[in-house]
């Protein structure tokens, strides 16, 4: 029996951490797709180029980078866009991210939303 | 998917999303993929004419970065949020494609799974 092609899903990501549940949302799908043996796609643009910053440390809430950090771990491909990145200061240092994360342009979105079967924008 | 839709519904400077929005579609364009402009809501203050965005919000002319769509791409302007807000055809920017609700429901009737839909 031949196997069917993974399929892949793409989200585009614009809400940044802690303000809204957005990212929990898309860190959610994400785990969940992957689960279910999906190839996953995460693109971050705005302020959700926040997320992948290394060394957050929120008191009340769940740490978003660990998390992503985890998503990687299993396979979850992440871009940041890198005119967002760059105005909010991630850009300029080579050790801000967390490993893992590469930082593009949107002009990366046309190809991932080629190779995808499914594309979804969370944003507020 | 080989195409896609981008939706904007708020308005520009106020927010970035609606300059980002039109990125999206530019660079999809420049990338051979068809990409189309939805303005809906107050997103249908991007498109008119005249914009002169400066001080200290400075962000592009958004009206101006319709060019860099149209006539490649498609910017469909809904008619019944224009007249909600009192905003007529002769404000707004040729490349601007007015449509009414049939319209509307036509064009998303029109495309296929392999569209994305992206409201940003």
């Amino acid at each position: 029996m031949i196997p069917d092609k993974k399929k892949t899903l793409t989200i585009i990501l614009t809400e940044g951490p802690y303000r809204s549940q957005y990212v929990e949302m898309a860190h959610n799908i994400t785990e969940s797709a992957l689960d279910n043996g999906y190839g996953v796609n995460l693109f971050l643009y705005m302020d959700a180029t926040h997320i992948p910053k290394k060394n957050q440390n929120p008191h009340s809430f769940p740490n978003v980078g660990q998390r992503l950090k985890s998503l990687i771990n299993k396979g979850a491909k992440i871009r940041a866009c890198i005119r967002c990145a760059t105005a909010r200061g991630h850009a300029c240092d080579k050790n801000s991210y967390l490993k893992g994360v590469s930082i593009t342009s949107v002009y990366d979105i046309p190809g991932w939303i080629r190779e995808s079967d499914k594309v979804i924008t969370l944003s507020g | 998917m080989d195409s896609n839709l981008i939706i904007v519904d708020k308005a520009p400077y106020g927010y970035e999303d609606t300059f980002s929005a039109f990125y999206v579609s530019i660079a999809c364009l420049n990338k051979g993929m068809h990409s189309d402009v939805l303005l809906v809501g107050d997103g249908v203050y991007a498109a008119i004419k005249d914009q002169k965005p400066g001080g200290s919000v400075d962000y592009p002319n958004v009206g101006e970065l319709s060019y860099l769509i149209f006539p490649e791409g498609s910017i469909f302007v809904h008619s019944e949020s224009m007249k909600e807000r009192g905003i007529i055809e002769e404000d707004m920017v040729e490349a601007a494609q007015i449509i009414d609700d049939n319209e509307l429901y036509d064009i998303i009737h029109s495309k296929t799974k392999e569209t994305a839909f992206i409201r940003i």
